[in-house]
């Protein structure tokens, strides 16, 4: 995608957020007292905040489609090409969603270990000589942090279902 | 009184465990500045969640010691390997790198060391005299004032964030909005909560922080598979013994350009949004200008290492001026340093020297105690980023994710703010790769509940929006915040456009209006040389038959 098509999908989607929060102040409530109502400051930013995304809008139709980023075009073209391009980001945001998702049953020690034990593998590979090094870094790093949270700072981390029952 | 406070913050401070704390802090910090790829700010932005356990004084202590340590670590991957650590030691590899490729890394790293020591210790100095009487000046704000100075932060550091201001003003206007998510400041109204209990309370400051800051940084890290995979650095020479009486003699052999290149590090940071990595390049270029050999720059000379790494060490001596005497965060590590404050229920604002005089000198000496550290811990911090520079990319960033999560859920002890932290990490990956600047964003987030704190407090006052641009600092902060807007595109057209010619005139005359309207002796008196400035500018181009000057185009980037 070039960067005048990107740059304008940019600017359009800026606006229909502002649009939709432009919406949405209108159920702010608007109480009998105070000057300033609880709504005008948002307002007044998605004012300007509108006004600065037609600017961007207006500016990036105007530019050349050949200003493309030379990061993109290390992209090859399609969803695939797309997906290979970002696997990495894409692995990390996965494998964290799952950490969250998970983490009322699996609790901050055995699903942070496990999540840095999975997301080193699968960015560093999975051959056996990594799989040791891995668990031992996810194992000494996230417990030793667990440790110092939890004894160290008296911070109560979530247990998880597993570690609860003990 | 300054004695006192002094006494009492070093009493404060003077525990072995504080010590020891510090110490780490620094050694984190020179480590985490060596890291390619690994900012300052993400360092300051990970050691917060470890601070909420301990006394204010000795959390920003620790604070302040990650981001001494973290200014001075950048030099050691760039005058040893060529790659600088972060922003602000680019210009310290033009000279650093080929004087430790000539044979001399020990003298480089000695030189680096040293000027970055001289560099924190001018910026203290400036910091304990200067930001008592900043203060001082700032309790003659009212609320349409601060609200200008606000509106005057966000201006000037999107117009420095990037080549395109329109991105920087949005990404401002964002952080803006962003702060608006829950109860208002004011009343206590709910605002688009979308009908979650849970978004009542708003997005936690620091979740935010570490998703917008740490976690895109990461993931961008990590984007090449191939890179990811390989050490952190491969090439350039290690081994080396810092040579310090040598390195001692050159450095006092120039002490202008130490003095200069500080002072040009602290105003550099006392603007809001313009940090170290600005700081370095302009010492340089100052350097390079005022030098009889400028010729030589870049093959290896003392001032070339000198000058970046003064400026940078007293790049945030500035930035805490401007943060403690006004409560207006000078860059983001700074940001970072008021959400610590904010976390202890200390709000920054011209009375928090005189309020909390322990906090604000244990600041103050923290900064001085952490530059000496830095001095001392150099030399075997360079060992132990040998051994860093063999972990391999995405452990590295494998395990700080996971440090994320855990720091993250320490803050309030909710889930909510893991989830802050990830989709704000995805909103400052997005934001990366698109080409917006975060630093507004951040900023825009810190500031907005004091804008709105203030617009709401002037409209209490009265319903006349008059006074935003007849009170002198009112009309002083809008006067300079219209001319930082220009300023990218005054940068652009210079040497082409006739109005540009206009401009430097213009911004004098504008500025001495508000400063007459001050009244007094000294501020008339400061209105009548730059009027007199902006006249002199625009007799000698009217001389000159209204010619545009060539500009001089230097041969430095900004990575």
């Amino acid at each position: 995608m070039d960067r005048l098509n990107r740059d304008a999908i940019i600017a359009i989607v800026l606006l229909v957020f502002c649009g939709v929060f432009f919406w949405a102040t209108f159920d702010i409530r608007q109480p009998d007292y105070g000057v300033l109502m609880p709504s005008t400051w948002p307002r007044a930013i998605l004012g300007i905040l509108t006004f600065l995304s037609v600017i961007y809008l207006v500016q990036s139709l105007r530019q050349g489609a050949d200003e493309t980023e030379l990061e993109d075009t290390a992209c090859e073209p399609g969803i695939r090409g797309w997906v290979l391009y970002w696997r990495n980001p894409l692995w990390c945001f996965g494998l964290f969603f799952v950490y969250l998702a998970t983490l009322p049953v699996l609790g901050m020690l055995i699903g942070g270990v496990s999540f840095v034990f999975v997301l080193l593998n699968v960015l560093g590979g999975w051959d056996r000589k990594n799989l040791v090094l891995h668990a031992a870094v996810a194992l000494l790093a996230i417990g030793g942090m667990w440790s110092l949270f939890t004894f160290g700072l008296g911070v109560l981390l979530p247990p998880g279902m597993i570690l609860g029952q003990f | 009184m300054i004695i006192e406070n002094i006494l009492a913050a070093f009493v404060e401070l003077g525990t072995i465990k504080t010590f020891i704390l510090m110490m780490v802090g620094v050694a984190g910090g020179l480590i985490a500045g060596a890291i390619p790829g690994f900012t300052i700010a993400m360092a300051v932005v990970l050691t917060l969640p470890f601070t909420f356990g301990m006394p204010a004084p000795q959390g920003l202590a620790t604070m302040v010691s990650v981001l001494v340590g973290g200014l001075s670590g950048g030099l050691m991957a760039g005058i040893l390997t060529g790659i600088p650590g972060t922003p602000s030691s680019v210009a310290t590899t033009f000279d650093g790198f080929p004087m430790a490729r000539r044979g001399e890394p020990g003298l480089a790293l000695g030189i680096g060391v040293w000027s970055s020591f001289s560099g924190g210790i001018i910026s203290a100095i400036l910091l304990v005299t200067l930001a008592p009487q900043l203060a001082r000046i700032g309790l003659e704000f009212n609320p349409w004032d601060y609200f200008m100075l606000v509106m005057f932060a966000l201006t000037i550091t999107a117009s420095l964030a990037g080549e395109n201001m329109v991105k920087g003003l949005i990404a401002g206007a964002m952080g803006l909005l962003i702060r608006t998510v829950g109860e208002d400041e004011a009343i206590g109204m709910a605002r688009f909560n979308f009908g979650s209990d849970t978004l009542l309370q708003g997005f936690d400051f620091i979740a935010v922080l570490i998703g917008l800051f740490a976690f895109s940084q990461l993931l961008r890290d990590v984007r090449d598979p191939v890179a990811a995979r390989k050490s952190l650095t491969d090439k350039g020479t290690i081994y080396v013994r810092i040579e310090h009486r040598r390195a001692v003699r050159e450095v006092l052999k120039r002490w202008t350009i130490v003095v200069r290149s500080s002072l040009i590090g602290v105003f550099t940071g006392i603007l809001p949004g313009a940090g170290g990595s600005i700081a370095n390049i302009l010492a340089y270029d100052q350097a390079k200008k005022a030098s009889k050999h400028p010729e030589k720059f870049g093959t290896g000379i003392a001032d070339g290492i000198i000058a970046p790494e003064s400026s940078n060490n007293a790049v945030e001596g500035g930035a805490l001026i401007m943060m403690m005497a006004l409560g207006i965060p000078g860059d983001v590590t700074t940001a970072v340093m008021l959400g610590a404050l904010l976390i202890h229920d200390v709000i920054p604002s011209p009375t928090f020297i005189a309020e909390e005089p322990l906090i604000a000198y244990s600041i103050f000496i923290s900064f001085f105690l952490a530059t000496f550290m830095m001095l001392g811990l150099q030399s075997f911090m360079l060992r132990v980023f040998v051994l860093v520079t063999r972990i391999r990319m995405y452990v590295l960033a494998g395990v700080i994710l996971g440090f994320c999560g855990i720091g993250v859920f320490a803050i309030n002890n909710i889930e909510f703010d893991i989830w802050t932290l990830v989709w704000f990490g995805i909103l400052g990956f997005l934001m990366r790769h698109f080409g917006f600047p975060l630093a507004p964003m951040i900023l825009g987030v810190v500031l907005g509940n004091i804008a709105e704190l203030n617009l709401a407090r002037a409209m209490a006052i009265t319903t006349d929006i008059s006074p935003f641009f007849t009170r002198p600092w009112s009309l002083f902060f809008f006067t300079i915040a219209i001319f930082s807007a220009v300023f990218p595109l005054f940068q652009g057209h210079r040497g082409k456009k006739k109005w540009t010619l206009f401009y430097l005139p213009v911004a004098c005359f504008a500025v001495s209006v508000p400063l007459y309207m001050m009244g007094g002796v000294t501020r008339p008196i400061l209105a009548t040389i730059v009027l007199a400035y902006g006249a002199y500018t625009l007799w000698r181009r009217a001389q000159g038959g209204w010619q545009l000057e060539a500009v001089k185009r230097h041969d430095l980037v900004e990575e």
